[in-house]
This record gives structure tokens, C-alpha cells and sequence, in this order.
């Protein structure tokens, strides 16, 4: 019952949603709902599948987990510095918006994250665990 | 090959699903606020309160781009399930998934490109932002609604990198460097730490003079209320208003500042206007933007200023001299700058 329910809602907020799309620029918003599955089976998790391979199978158990972790980190770090890096598309320039040293402050951030995965590792492998220790 | 993991993947889509819940109901009120049906009324204290609700929007959108992708990582392997359509049933389930993965793509990337006010696209951000978002809310109650039995799924052993724990801690770890990383755009005491944030300065202008059209304001100017004029000198001798405002961008970042002016209830008493709604227009020729309404609710609080003075100094051109609206709890393209005239509708 719960499950009926709550897909018929689901069902009218969807067709409420494409009610709202009619009269837009259809074309154009089509290619953008579809760009997103597609870039990301076919680029984005192909890679991430391709390094966590190389991190599982290449590196030494206790440096896995917080190189993994790092490399989703910078991932999302810059993923979220595109549209603040990449303006070709931009409005103008406002006082006080927008004009921050980005590259900077993604390498100062992308930095961070990697000297706390070292830090993480080196300990996790100065403290593991030794055959007949 | 990797089996996807209904376990792990039941509980990465519970925080999707809130930050989803999140963004869905701030992204309403604030469509709400900025086309007000007639049964709404949005409330004017506290006086940060779209400030908030607008900055839990894009903090929570923020959150759930890794939360989407660290969803998808779980269950990368049945994206490729063959044969890729099985029964009818199959078919509407698989469907329905497409569906929600390509509106909530959309929603995260537009919405993260438009708060950097970098638009690489053809239609018309706002319309197609607040439909689609009604799009993926139905595809995901839809698709709790199939998978709500899975909820009970037992972990199976799992052969990955990283362990199921190691999992979580990475994708809540990426949420909180996502968060941190932008969040300085609203919250004040995480500018310096927030090197992704849209905000730089402590009081941004979001439109210059220049980009508006507007140039020197001269003596000439008067600011129309109903049937009566004032010169600023006329403004400035009447009793005046000082209150700390915030302007909050429906872009997520948001600013206090002191403001003193005149309270528009005021300005409408002066003219002999009874309070109700109020058209606000600009010296701005064209433009989305150039002339707003103000609600009765609003016209008739007494912290709704025309302000005249910035932080004790007199309005700069860019933030709207000579006279700017400044609401409490306002969408801040509402706040219409460089005033000529209120007229009660």
C-alpha cells in the first residue's frame, strides 16, 4: 500500500514536471538530461572503476584505502571547480562574485587532501599488522 | 566483475534521498517567494530566513554530488545488466531509473554551473531548473517505491578497494570536503576556508551600474510615490531607518549589511497610500530585474527600507543610488536598486 502510494505521487510530480517543460526550449533541455547518464557510464565511471582497479591491485593494503579515498576527494573537488575555472560561458564580471585565485585554492585543497592520505597511510603501514610478529 | 551492493546502496540513498528531500523543499519555497501564488504569504522574520532557506539549497545540492555519484558507484554493475530490457515490468522499472539519473544530473549540474553564473546552455535556466526538479522527485519516489524491499537487503561479503565502512567514510568524507570547500558563499566564518565559494568580497554587487545601464544620477532625480515627488535631500531629512539586512542571492551566496533609509510604509503614509502591494521600478531600462513587487506583508514591515546610506556611507552607484530597496527576508534580485517610483497596486 505504502509502495502504491507513494509511486502513484511519484507519477504526478513527473507529469506535473513534464507538463511544466511543453512550452520550453525542448531540444535543447533533452540533451542536457540525457548528457548526464551518458558521460557518466561512459567516461566518469569507467575511469573511477579503472583507478580503484589499479589502487586495489597495485598498492599495498594499508596505503589503499586512504589513496582511494584522496583520489574521490579530488575528484569531487574538481568536478566542483569546472564552472569556476572553465567561463567561456559566463555573464560579466561583478565586484566581489566569482573572483577568487580558483586555481590556487583547488591545488591548496587538492594538496591538503593528499598530505593527509600520506599521513594516513604511513601510519596505517608502521602500525600493520606482521607475519609472526 | 563486481556485484552491485543493494545493502551499501539502500543507505548511500537515504542521504541522497535527504539532501534531495532538502534541496526539492528549499527549491520550492523559493520559487514560492519569488512568484507568489495568492493563497502564499512569505513570512518577512526572520529577517535571514530566505538567507537560510536559500543557503540550505545549494549546500545541499552541493551535497549530493558526491552522494549521486557514490550511489551510482554501488550499483555500477547493473547499469550494464543484459538483456537490456526484460518484461514490461523490467522495462518501466529500468525506465524509471534513466529517467532519475538524467533529472538529477540536470539539477546538479545546472544548478552548479547557474550559481557560478556560467550558463553553456541554450534554454532559460530558472523554468527548466523548477520543472525538472518536479521530474526527478517523481522519479525517485518512484523508485523508492520499487526498491522499498530492498531496504532490508542483508550485507553480503564484498569484494572491493574499499570495505563497506571504508566506503561510507569516503563518500561522507567527500561530502564534507564539498560542503566546506563552498559553503563560505553563505556562511561568513567559512569564507577563508571555502576556496570554491562564489563569494570573494564582504558585500558583492550582483549587477554593476554599467552592466544596467545606469550611469550618472543627477540632481534632476526624484523618487515618484504615488501622485507625490521627493528630491534625496527631501529623503534624507525625513526620519530615518538604520537595520542590519542581509542581501541573499537566489545563487546561494548571501551578505549582511548595515542599511539606513526611509521605512517605504513611511513613504507611502506621506503620499496618503493605503499599504498593499508595491510596484518597485528602476532606473534600469531593461532587464529581468529592473522593477519588482513587494507583497503587503513586506510594504508594511518597518524594517522594508528605501536606503540611502551603506554601512554609514552614502549608497555607491553600484549597489543602487540613490535609493535602493533593501526587505528583510527577500530574494535578492528582488531587492530593486536605483528606485524612481512606488506605486500601490
Amino acid at each position: 500500500m505504502t509502495r502504491l502510494v507513494l509511486g502513484a505521487i511519484g507519477v504526478a510530480f513527473g507529469l506535473w514536471g513534464v507538463f511544466l517543460l511543453l512550452p520550453q526550449d525542448l531540444p535543447a533541455i533533452g540533451l542536457w538530461l540525457l548528457a548526464g547518464p551518458v558521460v557518466h557510464d561512459a567516461l566518469v565511471a569507467p575511469l573511477v572503476g579503472g583507478i580503484g582497479l589499479l589502487v586495489g591491485r597495485g598498492l599495498p593494503r594499508p596505503w589503499r584505502g586512504p589513496v582511494a579515498a584522496a583520489a574521490v576527494l579530488t575528484g569531487v573537488l574538481g568536478l566542483l571547480a569546472v564552472p569556476l575555472l572553465w567561463r567561456p560561458f559566463a555573464g560579466p564580471a561583478n565586484p566581489g562574485l566569482l573572483d577568487r585565485p580558483y586555481w590556487a585554492g583547488l591545488l591548496a585543497a587538492v594538496g591538503l587532501v593528499w598530505a593527509t592520505a600520506l599521513v594516513v597511510g604511513a601510519v596505517r603501514h608502521v602500525s600493520r599488522p606482521r607475519p609472526g610478529g | 566483475m563486481r556485484r552491485s551492493d543493494p545493502h551499501l546502496a539502500a543507505r548511500v540513498g537515504l542521504w541522497l534521498g535527504v539532501a534531495f528531500g532538502l534541496c526539492f523543499a528549499t527549491g520550492l519555497l523559493s520559487h514560492a517567494a519569488q512568484h507568489p501564488p495568492g493563497w502564499f504569504t512569505w513570512p518577512t522574520r526572520p529577517v535571514s530566513l530566505y538567507r537560510i532557506t536559500q543557503g540550505v539549497h545549494v549546500v545541499s545540492g552541493v551535497a549530493a554530488i558526491p552522494l549521486l555519484l557514490a550511489k551510482l558507484h554501488t550499483v555500477y554493475p547493473r547499469l550494464f545488466q543484459r538483456p537490456v530490457v526484460g518484461s514490461v515490468r523490467h522495462a518501466l522499472e529500468r525506465g524509471s531509473v534513466l529517467v532519475l539519473v538524467g533529472a538529477a544530473f540536470f539539477e546538479l549540474v545546472t544548478g552548479l554551473f547557474s550559481a557560478a553564473q556560467n550558463y553553456p546552455w541554450d534554454f532559460f535556466f530558472p523554468p527548466a531548473h523548477y520543472a525538472v526538479a518536479w521530474v526527478a522527485v517523481g522519479a525517485l519516489l518512484v523508485h523508492v517505491a520499487v526498491k522499498l524491499p530492498l531496504w532490508r537487503a542483508a550485507p553480503e561479503p564484498r569484494r572491493a578497494t574499499l570495505s563497506r565502512r571504508g566506503f561510507l567514510l569516503a563518500t561522507g568524507g567527500a561530502v564534507a570536503v564539498a560542503v566546506l570547500a563552498t559553503a563560505g558563499a553563505s556562511v561568513p566564518w567559512l569564507r577563508r576556508v571555502s576556496v570554491l565559494a562564489t563569494r570573494s568580497a564582504a558585500l558583492p554587487v550582483n549587477r554593476t551600474a554599467a552592466a544596467a545601464g545606469v550611469r550618472r544620477v543627477g540632481d534632476g532625480w526624484r523618487l515618484r510615490v504615488g501622485a507625490r515627488e521627493f528630491s534625496l535631500a527631501e529623503l534624507a531629512a525625513l526620519p530615518q531607518t538604520s537595520a542590519e539586512l542581509p542581501i541573499a542571492c537566489v545563487e546561494g551566496w548571501s551578505a549582511s549589511a548595515r542599511w539606513t533609509g526611509v521605512p517605504v510604509r513611511d513613504l507611502l503614509a506621506l503620499a496618503g497610500l493605503p499599504v498593499g502591494d508595491v510596484r518597485v521600478e528602476s532606473l534600469e531600462r531593461d532587464g529581468l530585474y529592473r522593477a519588482s513587487t513587494l507583497p503587503a506583508a513586506h510594504a508594511a514591515d518597518p524594517l522594508t527600507l528605501l536606503a540611502l546610506r551603506l554601512d554609514g556611507a552614502p549608497l555607491p552607484l553600484d549597489h543602487g543610488y540613490p535609493c535602493r530597496l533593501i526587505a528583510p527576508s527577500r530574494p535578492g534580485v528582488l531587492q530593486t536598486k536605483w528606485v524612481t517610483s512606488l506605486e500601490v497596486r
